[in-house]
C-alpha cells in the first residue's frame, strides 16, 4: 500500500505538479502532495520547487489559482497553496491570493439573496446566515472551502510574514460560526446542508474531520458532539482518505485516535493525507498554524 | 443551499403551469420519440445478462467499434437502502456492449457529494462484481475537461466544463436508480446526468446547478449530450424522500431506451407520477409527453404500474388514477 514520501515523489508528473489519481496536474493533490513532503523534510528539494513552480502557472491574473492549468477561472483551491511553508508559498504571490480568497463570498449570505428571501416571505431569511467561503465563485458556502479558508488565514496570521487585512479575522470569526450553525444533528458535518424539506440530513466522516480540524482549539457543545461522532465515524470508516481527515480533526483536538487498517487506491490525496496525519500524529499538524 | 433550493421548489411548480401553457400555444414540430421498452424483472439474477443483450438488439443499438461510457448513479454508502445503481446492473450492461462489439467500454460517474468515489464504488458492491473495476472507472468529477459552450440555455448558465471521457465517447449510457427526487420529483435517466458536471471544479455540491435552476440544468445537460441511451434500474427502487432518505420499492422492472425524455417519461407513469407535471421534462419535451406518442415495447407500462409514495409537498405530481397503496 502506497504511504511514504517515495511513493509520492514517484507520482510526480513531469511538468511538476501532481494528478490526483492519474493523468494531468490539478492544483489540490499538487497543494496537498507539497504539504506532505514538507513533513518529511523535503521542503526545498527539487521535486518541491518545481511543483511550486507549476502551481505558479496556475496563478491567474485575479489573483487566485484554478483547480487546473485547463481552466482559466480561479476556484476555492486558492486557499490552499497559503498553507504551504512560507519558501514555497513564496513563489505565489501570497498577497495576491489572500486578497482574492478574502473577496469570495457565500452567495446566499449576501444582501441581494436575503432581501429576496424577505420579499418572498422565505422562513429562511429568519435564520442567520454567517459568511462561509464556496467552491466557485457566486455559490453558497460550503463545509470544505469554508474549512480550509479558516486553516489558510489563521496560518497567513501566524507567520506574520504577510499582512492580513483588518477584515481578516473577522471573516474567520464569522466563518466558525458557520461551521457550527452547520453541524449535522448526529453531531458531525456533511458537506454543509443539515437539513433538507424538514428531515435530518447526515454526516460524512471526511466532512466531519475537516470540519474539526478547522474549529481547533475551539471548545463549544457543537465540536464536543462533533469529536464523539468523528471517533464512532472512524471506528466505521470504509475510506481511507476520510479516515485521514477524520484523524487530522482529531489530533487538532487532544485527541489519539488510532489509525484504522483500510487499503488505499495509491491516490496522491490518499498518500498525502496519510503523511500529513502521521505528521500530526507525532505533533507537527501543517495543516493549522503553529 | 436549503434556501436556494426551498426556491426553487416553488419556482418548480410555477415553472411546470407556466411551460404547459406556454408550449400548448406552440406549434412544436411533434418529436419522434424512439421506442421504450419495459421489461418485468424480478431480482437482480443472471438473467440480466441475457436481458440486457437483447435490449441492445431489440432497439437496434449499432455500437461496433464505438466507445461507450456507463454513467451509473453512485451517491452514498449506505449499504441498507437502494441509494445507487446496483452493481449487478452495471456489469450486465458492460458485458452487454462489449458482446455487441463495442471498442472499449467505460464506466464513469461523479457523485454530488462525496469526494470518495472508489470507496464509494467499493462499498457499493462495483469493485467485487465487474472485474478490474478500478482499470476500467473514470471518477468524472477528477477528469480532464472542456469549456462547453450551451446554445439556447435553458438554465442560467452560459457555459459548463465538462469531462473529456464524456465529451469523447461515441454513445453515453445513463443507468440510473427508479427514484423519487426531493427537489426534482424524480430521478431517471436525465437527472442522473448532473454526476457529468465536475466536482473538482464546481465542488461537491455542484452548487452551481441548483442556482442556475435545477430543473434548467438538467434540459440543458441533456441538450449537450446528442448521442445517448438510457437502462433504469427499477428492480427495485425508491421512494418517499429520494434521492438519498427514501425507502425501498420493488418495482421489478428494466426500462430501456434511446430517447431519454420519453424514458424518464414512461419511468414517472410506473412509479404513479405525471411526467406532464415535472419540470424538467417539461423544459425538455414541452407537451409531447402524452403516452401515446411514445412508442413502448414489451410491457405496457400501465401492467407494471405502481404507487410511489412521495412527500407531501410533491402530491401534486401525482399521476391521477395512480393506482393506490
Amino acid at each position: 500500500m502506497a504511504t511514504g514520501p517515495q511513493d509520492l515523489l514517484a507520482r510526480q508528473n513531469a511538468d511538476g505538479g501532481w494528478c490526483y489519481r492519474q493523468g494531468g496536474s490539478w492544483t489540490e493533490p499538487t497543494c496537498y502532495a507539497l504539504l506532505a513532503l514538507a513533513a518529511s523534510g523535503f521542503t526545498e528539494s527539487p521535486a518541491a520547487v518545481k511543483g511550486a513552480a507549476w502551481l505558479q502557472r496556475c496563478q491567474r491574473t485575479d489573483g487566485g489559482l484554478a483547480p487546473t492549468a485547463s481552466v482559466p477561472e480561479s476556484t476555492w483551491i486558492t486557499a490552499l497553496p497559503l498553507l504551504l511553508p512560507s519558501p514555497l508559498a513564496k513563489a505565489l504571490n501570497p498577497e495576491r491570493l489572500i486578497a482574492w480568497v478574502l473577496e469570495q463570498s457565500g452567495r446566499e449570505s449576501g444582501w441581494i439573496f436575503r432581501l429576496r428571501l424577505l420579499l418572498l416571505g422565505d422562513s429562511a431569511a429568519d435564520t442567520p446566515a454567517y459568511d462561509g467561503w464556496p467552491w466557485y465563485p457566486g455559490a453558497a458556502a460550503w463545509i470544505t472551502p469554508t474549512a480550509m479558508s479558516i486553516l489558510a488565514m489563521e496560518k497567513i496570521a501566524a507567520n506574520k510574514e504577510v499582512a492580513l487585512a483588518q477584515d481578516a479575522q473577522k471573516r474567520v470569526n464569522e466563518a466558525r460560526r458557520f461551521l457550527l450553525a452547520r453541524h449535522c444533528r448526529d453531531g458531525g458535518w456533511n458537506h454543509g446542508s443539515t437539513r433538507a424539506l424538514g428531515y435530518d440530513s447526515d454526516s460524512y466522516p471526511e466532512t466531519t474531520g475537516t470540519a474539526l480540524l478547522a474549529l481547533h482549539g475551539y471548545k463549544s457543545k457543537e465540536v464536543d458532539r462533533g469529536l464523539v461522532r468523528a471517533e464512532d465515524q472512524l471506528a466505521a470508516c470504509q475510506s481511507y482518505e476520510a479516515a485521514q481527515w477524520l484523524r487530522l480533526g482529531l489530533l487538532a483536538h487532544g485527541r489519539k485516535p488510532r489509525a484504522p487498517f483500510i487499503k488505499n487506491h495509491g491516490s496522491t490525496m490518499e498518500i498525502a493525507l496519510g503523511m500529513l496525519a502521521d505528521a500530526a500524529e507525532s505533533g507537527r499538524n501543517l495543516l493549522v498554524a503553529s | 443551499m436549503n434556501a436556494a433550493n426551498n426556491s426553487h421548489s416553488s419556482r418548480r411548480k410555477w415553472i411546470a403551469g407556466a411551460s404547459a401553457v406556454a408550449l400548448a400555444g406552440c406549434a412544436r414540430r411533434p418529436v419522434e420519440w424512439a421506442p421504450v421498452s419495459v421489461h418485468r424483472v424480478a431480482e437482480y439474477s443472471e438473467s440480466l445478462y441475457d436481458l440486457f443483450r437483447r435490449i441492445i438488439q431489440e432497439h437496434k443499438l449499432d455500437v461496433a467499434g464505438k466507445n461507450v461510457v456507463l454513467k451509473p448513479n453512485l451517491v452514498e454508502f449506505d449499504q441498507n437502502t437502494v441509494i445507487n445503481t446496483h452493481p449487478k446492473v452495471v456489469h450486465a450492461a458492460m458485458e452487454a456492449f462489449r458482446a455487441a462489439g463495442a471498442a472499449a467500454v467505460r464506466i464513469a460517474e461523479g457523485p454530488g457529494h462525496r469526494r470518495v468515489t472508489l470507496d464509494l464504488a467499493d462499498a457499493a458492491g462495483y469493485f467485487s462484481t465487474v472485474p478490474q473495476f478500478e482499470s476500467l472507472f473514470t471518477d468524472l468529477n477528477l477528469d480532464e475537461v472542456t469549456k462547453v459552450e450551451l446554445k439556447n440555455p435553458q438554465s442560467k448558465l452560459k457555459s459548463l466544463y465538462l469531462p473529456n471521457t464524456v465529451l469523447r465517447c461515441d454513445l453515453l449510457v445513463s443507468l440510473p436508480k427508479l427514484k423519487t427526487h426531493h427537489w426534482a420529483g424524480a430521478t431517471l435517466s436525465m437527472k442522473n446526468f448532473f454526476g457529468v458536471v465536475p466536482g473538482g471544479i464546481y465542488g461537491w455540491p455542484k452548487n452551481v446547478l441548483h442556482w442556475a435552476g435545477i430543473d434548467e440544468c438538467i434540459a440543458d445537460l441533456h441538450a449537450l449530450f446528442p448521442r445517448t441511451f438510457a437502462i433504469v434500474d427499477g428492480i427495485v427502487g425508491m421512494e418517499g424522500n429520494g434521492p438519498i432518505q427514501g425507502t425501498p420499492k420493488s418495482a421489478g422492472v428494466i426500462v430501456a431506451g434511446a430517447s431519454l425524455p420519453a424514458v424518464d417519461a414512461t419511468c414517472c407513469r410506473i412509479m404513479g407520477l405525471d411526467p406532464t407535471r415535472i419540470g424538467y421534462l417539461q423544459l425538455a419535451a414541452g407537451n409531447q409527453l402524452d403516452p401515446r406518442s411514445i412508442p413502448q415495447v414489451g410491457e405496457p407500462p400501465e401492467a407494471v404500474a405502481g404507487h410511489f409514495s412521495v412527500l407531501p409537498q410533491l402530491e401534486h405530481l401525482r399521476l391521477n388514477g395512480s393506482p393506490a397503496k
